[in-house]
Parts: C-alpha cells; structure tokens; sequence
C-alpha cells in the first residue's frame, strides 16, 4: 500500500517523543520510503510520456500540479488524471512523513543539545541503551551519520549564541530560582571545584551546602545530586 | 515599545518610581506575555541592554564585595546575589521562550523578519533581534543540509523545497492566532471584534478588566502595552 512505510515512521516518531533515549535512525524505512518515492515519480513520467511533446525534461522540473494541466486534459482520461493524483498526493505525503520523522529527532537532538549533555554521552548512552534493547548487540550509535554531524554543527552553533549571554548563561535552570544556596549530595567523584568561598573537594556520598550558580553544571551532568 | 512601555508604566505606578522598578516591571511583563502568547512578539532591545548593563553592573558589585570579605557585608551579599540570579532567571526564561518559539515555526518568522526588513528600514523593535536572527538562518541552514542529506537529494527535484505551498497545503507552519489567551487591560483600549460561532460582537475594553479572548482580537493591543497577558 502506498505510503505504509512512511506511516511506519510516524508512528515510530510519536512513540519517541516519550522516551527518554533515542532509538536507533530507521534507516531502511527511510530508504524504502525515498525509494518509494522514486518509483511513483517514475510512475508519473512514464503516464505522461504519451502526452508531453518533445520536451519531457524540462516538463519534468516544473511543478506537479502544473504538470498536469498544461500537458495533458484530466477530462479526456479521467483513469489517468486520477492515477496521477493518487501518486502525487502520495509522494508529498511520503515526503511529509520524512520530513516529520527527521525534525522529531532533530528536535530530541536539540534538546539534549540545550540541556548540556555532552554530544559524546548523547552517542554513548543511545547506544548503549539500543544495546540493551537488541540484548545486548554491537553497541553502534543509534544517530545515522548525518545526523551526528547535525549534532555538532547544532552545538557549535548553540556555544556561538550562548557566547553572546555570557552573564545569563542561557543553558541554565528553567526553574525560578529560591534559594542561592542548596544542599547537594555527591554522586560521582568531580574532582576539586574552586567557588568564590574558596574550593570544595567533591568526592562521592558527601554533602555540603552550595552556592546554586556554582554547581548548576555538575548537576546537569549527574555528578551531584540536589537534595530538597 | 520603550516609549509605550514607559507610558503604561507610567499610568499604573506612582511617579516617583525609579528607572530600575520600572525596568524590572517591564520584563517581568515582557517575559509573562511572551510566555502565553501563542506568536512571537517584538525584541524589546532597549529594555534588554539596559537590563544586562545592570546585571553586569551588579555582578562587579557583588565581586567587589566578596573581595573585602568582610564578614558584615556577608549578609547583604546574600540578597544581592538572590536578586541577580532572579534578575538572571528572568532574562535567560524570556530569551528561551523566543528561541523555542522561532524553532517551532522557523519559516514563518523567516518570511516575517523578510517581509519587515523590506518594509522599513529601520523599525524601533524589530521583531527578531540581530543575534535571534542569525541563530534562525543557521539553524535553518543546518537543517535543511541535514535533510538533504538524509533523504531530500534523492527525491525528485520538484518535491525538494521545503516551503511548497502547492496542492493546497502550504509547507510553512504558522502559528495559531485564532488560540484563547487570558489578558488584563492595562488602559483603556476601544474596542474589539468578538467572532462568535454565529455572529460577531464587540467588547469595550476598559482598564482594569480581565478577559478570555482570541489572541489576535487583541494581539495589537498587547504589542501596543495597553493590554499584558496573564
């Protein structure tokens, strides 16, 4: 059936905007669905080979719809006329489906992207949990290889906006802050800090009572842990 | 925008309030309708360079205060800090929120932005700031490489572009205008054409009233500041 596969891949987008990892690129949809796409457009043209004259490949880079109308009367063969809707419809609609499957992820991306996770631990921790999902296969990365080289061209482009709000530090908490000081439990050992009360050994299960804006980060990367 | 801001402020506070109240109620207003408005509305820059001068300023302050370390001060440092980081909060909320809604509909405020720029040459608010606008054509620029290179290379050229509006449906998402927001009228501000289901009716909008209305009944009036969202 037309267009089954594309749906295949709306699907698989709803489902991932619930997770919390990302599952690994469904590249062979996505093959089959451009191919798809291929064979209805070649469709296309072999229906209206008949009726364009002479100059077919120039017709060919025109607008569908135009198409149509200018080469060819929908009235004389109403058959035709309907076949080549049906395929165009269905070639839009196949691109349209990719086109929401790819944004969904690039829109995980790019919040994984704002909500400071290394592009490193993005690749890691996808794979590792497509690993676990496989039982436990070759931990390959779940991003196809655009999509990886998305991810650094969108961090680049996040640090060259963020550079310019240095004071605000835009990746910063969403929450209202309350309190400037908070109480952190460690969770990984970070090594040593320096704050503006001097520095702090952080090493795993201590405590201490901390200036939020100087452990913002460590908190966001899962070293430490905040205790309400 | 400034000029307006400064007159709302001016009807609803006492006089005597200084620059910095004002600023502060200003963002915080800018920041709240920004948030519930369901379209972008105009980079206030004025009010936003002046804001970070002062943030700027305060975080010299309070370094300079921790530099004496003196323990009496330690108290006051306490609040200042309190106040810069909410002061932060409120600038860093706003700038996301512009950010998050330019992503969501990147084409239509492109074609926005586009459209102002040819217009006039210089507007007192543009809509995109100079930084939010280079962030847009990158972004858009990364994105469509990046599916170009996924799957759009290999499709036949005339379903390539990414702003089609042939078959009936145009590519380009726009935001709902037509969505309910809750506002308050800050002055008075004539009146509005109401869409009923059947019919059409107007509202007076009088200051100090609160309404449930489509946003673009009174879309204009909040960008003029005589109506904030809540």
């Amino acid at each position: 059936m037309y267009a089954e596969q594309a749906n295949k891949l709306v699907l698989d987008a709803k489902r991932i905007q619930n997770l919390p990892h990302l599952p690994p690129y469904a590249a062979t949809t996505v093959r089959a669905v451009t191919k798809e796409v291929r064979d209805l457009d070649r469709e296309v043209s072999n229906l209206l080979a008949p009726y364009s004259s002479g100059s077919s490949s120039t017709t060919q880079s025109s607008d569908g719809t135009q198409q149509i109308k200018s080469s060819f009367s929908p009235a004389d063969d109403p058959a035709t006329a309907c076949a080549l809707l049906v395929n165009h419809l269905s070639m839009r609609r196949n691109k349209r489906c990719l086109l929401a499957y790819h944004r969904m992820r690039t829109d995980k991306l790019e919040g994984m992207c704002w909500s400071g996770v290394d592009v490193a631990e993005i690749q890691d921790a996808s794979a590792s949990a497509s690993g676990r999902q496989s039982g436990g296969g070759a931990a390959t990365s779940s991003l196809s290889a655009e999509e990886e080289q998305y991810v650094h061209q969108y961090s680049d482009l996040l640090a060259a906006y963020k550079g310019q709000w240095t004071d605000i530090d835009l990746t910063g908490s969403l929450e209202p802050p309350r309190d400037i000081f908070i109480d952190v439990r460690v969770l990984r050992d970070a090594g040593e800090i320096q704050t503006e009360y001097g520095s702090i050994t952080l090493t795993r299960n201590s405590q201490f009572y901390v200036r939020q804006a100087d452990v913002e980060r460590l908190i966001q990367q899962g070293y430490l842990q905040r205790l309400s | 925008m400034d000029d307006d801001i400064q007159d709302i402020l001016d009807s609803v506070s006492r006089p005597s309030v200084p620059q910095r109240t004002l600023d502060l109620q200003a963002l915080t207003r800018a920041w709240v309708n920004e948030r519930t408005s369901p379209e972008l509305l105009p980079y206030p820059s004025d009010l936003v360079e002046r804001v970070m001068e002062r943030v700027k300023k305060q975080i010299e302050t309070i370094e300079d205060m921790t530099g004496t370390a003196d323990p009496k001060s330690n108290f006051t440092l306490v609040i200042l800090q309190t106040e810069l980081e909410r002061f932060k909060f409120l600038v860093r909320s706003f700038l996301r929120a512009r950010i998050a809604k330019i992503d969501k509909y990147p084409h239509h405020y492109r074609a926005e932005a586009l459209k102002e720029s040819q217009a006039t040459l210089s507007t007192p608010s543009p809509l995109l700031s100079h930084l939010e606008q280079q962030y847009l054509q990158s972004h858009q620029g990364l994105l469509s490489q990046h599916y170009h290179s996924s799957f759009l290379s290999s499709f036949p050229t005339a379903l390539q572009k990414l702003d089609d509006t042939a078959g009936g449906i145009s590519m380009v998402d726009k935001p709902e205008e037509d969505s309910a927001v809750f506002c308050r009228v800050l002055r008075d501000a004539g009146s509005v054409e109401i869409q009923g289901a059947t019919s059409a009716s107007e509202a007076e909008l009088r200051r100090g009233d609160v309404f449930v209305i489509r946003w673009s009944a009174v879309s204009d009036a909040v960008k003029r500041g005589d109506v904030e969202l809540i």
